[in-house]
């Protein structure tokens, strides 16, 4: 200590030295370590196969997926994710960061928990048992599957066969409107979208959650499209895709990324998939899945870029100009009517997208005029004649798939 | 300044016990325990117990007399009536944004800048005793303010809350029941979470305390400096910043009432704690091992 008494001045090296130790250690935490790790190399081929014949029925994790889809402020859109309770509803997916813990043990037994600062929507799936619960208005969904269900459910059909059924088929397609939210159920999608228009190439190892993983990167041929690359990582023993970031034409941030945080391979407990009503809560039997969660239905399935919460109708078939990643589809669209059946939460839904359409910017060209959202991933154009038109594209290439009607 | 606490009493109580230690016992707990002492008799900190242990029963009794509206209100406070063990986590939650710090904010003030202010600081350093252990056991007693603070909260509102709500199982955030035993258990975490959170506090508080011979000034120092955390958090153009604020994780203590408990974001917090107790404790030692006690 007597240097310190020598030189007094030299105090002050000491918590200046600390704050640059921990800038230091959070720099290189944060930093995905793309340094070759060891790993035998693989080519794109292969490890597809390994995807293909991984075979991992049980697992516990946390999923965190941030968006960043250059959207502009909308009021009413909660962007930050965290005031309140909003950020725990299941409909608050298309922006901001949201953190999820997933339960998975075999194909009939899931849980999904949707973490908001102080509240919790989780998805209870066990046997033939599919419990909604929001802690925010102590409210609890109750849909009985039929046999039938949940036996296609354990098949998969959304995905590849041998990937993890993540979830009961029926409930991640329905509950946010197509936003994949877990890591194989992102790279399923983006899989299925392979073939003569993207560039596989692999890069060296990466870490998620503390595991070395390969990245696979999809790189589209086709120009048009507003995504740069697809990057999914996949887990160098188990064959999992552990990360699924998906990169914009303009910018260098991922644009869309869900990934583990942490996660476990091993057989979760039992007690995690049990759920039985606490009391004082409202339950509501359903048969419908949607009756509790502001009743969107999916929009035309278009695996890459998370769509917006747009709510379509039924008539007239969707129109699909284009193909590949620059596909544009084209859609009949009107406003629900506020009074739709289903109470409030269809009436709130319809609000929102009421104001949502008058903040957005009006443009007009041959193919009439609209609304038009441009994110950094994907376009929508919702025209006055009651057309959606959208797609991974800037919103150009949608006006001339609106006029070539 | 009570007249209860003459200046003669705290220079003369300091003298003797510094006095009476020898050197060589570098670990003796006796400033310590004469610190806790002075803290624990000045009127003013028990006036601030007080009104800590008001707000729990507060509550309670407001709660009690008008049952809040299903699913409205602030958190927890829609779930008091099952158990009398969300009283606390409730007070706690309000209490975390003004109060708690207010009471921390008060203690750090007191405990270099009040003394440099009373002219004891010069008596306390011509006795025997080495700055930086008059500065450890000075954050020593703030961390156990800390915790002092937290379970008067927390003992105040169990009791109201048990005597007029009883013992029921909690409601945990994932909808799941755990039973009272278990339901202690997650409030004892959650008292020392939020205490480790204010203990980082006191060592910012610790820091400004040195550079100023007022106390007041001390204490509205570390007031603008919460309050500014706070606003700052809730500002989502900034957002890189947050994980950088000490208040960021504060009220992620919520995170202890799923099932089971999710661990990420307290982690977060408890590092971000121990890195600012780190950088201003050791701020504070610099600071104060080369100040010139002038008063």
């Amino acid at each position: 200590m007597s240097f310190f008494i020598d030189h007094p001045k030299a105090r002050w090296a000491l918590p200046v030295a600390a704050l640059g130790v921990i800038g230091a250690t959070a720099l290189t935490v944060n930093q995905t370590a793309n340094a070759d790790s060891g790993l035998p190399s693989r080519t794109a081929a292969q490890l597809l196969a390994d995807v293909r014949s991984a075979n991992v029925s049980s697992l516990s994790g946390t999923v965190v997926q941030t968006s960043d889809l250059g959207l502009p402020e909308i009021p009413g859109l909660s962007m930050s994710g965290r005031p309140g309770s909003a950020s725990s509803s299941l409909t608050s997916l298309i922006s901001g960061t949201h953190t999820w813990r997933v339960w998975l043990d075999g194909p009939t037994r899931q849980r999904l928990a949707l973490i908001g600062s102080n509240g919790e929507s989780d998805v209870i799936h066990n046997g033939n048992d599919v419990w909604l619960w929001s802690s925010a208005d102590k409210s609890a969904v109750h849909h009985t599957l039929s046999t039938d269900q949940v036996r296609a459910g354990s098949a998969g059909k959304r995905l590849p066969s041998g990937l993890p059924s993540g979830l009961p088929s029926g409930v991640p397609s329905t509950l946010a409107s197509g936003a994949p939210r877990t890591p194989d159920e992102a790279a399923a999608a983006a899989l299925a979208l392979m073939g003569q228009d993207t560039t596989v190439t692999t890069s060296g190892a990466a870490s998620v959650a503390g595991r070395s993983a390969y990245e696979l990167i999809l790189t589209p041929k086709d120009k048009a499209t507003l995504v740069g690359s697809v990057r999914i990582a996949i887990d160098s023993q188990v064959h999992v895709p552990l990360r699924v970031q998906v990169y914009s034409t303009k910018r260098t941030n991922p644009a869309f990324e869900v990934g583990f945080s942490a996660v476990d391979f091993a057989k979760p407990d039992a007690r995690q998939f049990s759920f039985t009503p606490p009391p004082g809560t409202t339950v509501t039997q359903s048969d419908h899945l949607l009756a509790g969660t502001g009743g969107t239905n999916a929009t035309a399935p278009k695996p890459t870029a998370p769509e917006p919460t747009a709510p379509t109708t039924g008539q007239g078939a969707p129109k699909v100009v284009g193909s590949g990643w620059s596909t544009v589809v084209v859609a009949p669209f009107t406003v629900p009517a506020a009074s739709k059946g289903s109470a409030g939460s269809a009436a709130d839904s319809t609000a929102q997208l009421n104001g949502i359409l008058k903040a957005l910017p009006t443009t007009s060209g041959t193919w009439g005029s609209g609304h038009v959202l441009e994110g950094s991933l994907f376009s929508v154009v919702l025209t006055n004649d009651g057309r959606v038109a959208l797609g991974a594209v800037p919103a150009s290439q949608l006006f001339s798939a609106l006029a070539a009607k | 300044m009570s007249a209860a606490e003459p200046v003669v009493t705290e220079v003369s109580e300091r003298a003797r016990v510094a006095g009476a230690a020898p050197l060589s016992r570098r670990l003796s707990t006796r400033l310590l325990r004469s610190e806790l002492r002075l803290i624990a008799g000045r009127r003013r900190n028990q006036m601030g117990l007080l009104v800590l242990a008001a707000v729990p029963v507060l509550i309670a009794v407001a709660v009690r007399i008008s049952s809040p509206r299903e699913g409205r209100g602030p958190d927890f406070l829609s779930s008091i009536t099952s158990n009398g063990l969300f009283v606390p986590l409730a007070a706690l939650s309000v209490e975390l944004g003004l109060f708690l710090p207010l009471a921390i904010a008060m203690l750090a003030g007191d405990s270099v800048a009040g003394e440099a202010n009373l002219g004891t600081l010069r008596y306390l350093l011509t006795v025997p005793v080495g700055r930086t252990r008059l500065l450890v056991t000075k954050y020593a007693s703030l961390v156990i303010g800390a915790v002092w603070g937290v379970a008067v909260v927390v003992v105040a509102g169990a009791v109201a809350g048990i005597a007029l709500f009883g013992t029921g199982p909690m409601l945990t955030l994932s909808g799941s029941e755990i039973s009272f035993g278990a339901a202690v258990w997650r409030v004892v975490l959650v008292s020392l979470y939020i205490a480790a959170g204010l203990a980082a506090l006191g060592a910012v508080g610790l820091f400004i305390s040195t550079l100023t011979e007022q106390p007041l000034a001390a204490t509205v120092a570390l007031m603008i400096f919460t309050i500014l955390s706070w606003i700052a958090d809730s500002v989502p153009q900034i957002s890189w910043l947050h994980p950088w604020l000490l208040v960021d994780q504060w009220m992620a203590f919520g995170d202890l009432l799923r099932d089971p408990p999710f661990w990420d974001n307290i982690a977060q917090g408890l590092r971000v704690d121990l890195g600012y107790a780190v950088v201003f404790g050791l701020l504070a030692w610099a600071r104060f091992a080369g100040k010139d006690i002038t008063s």
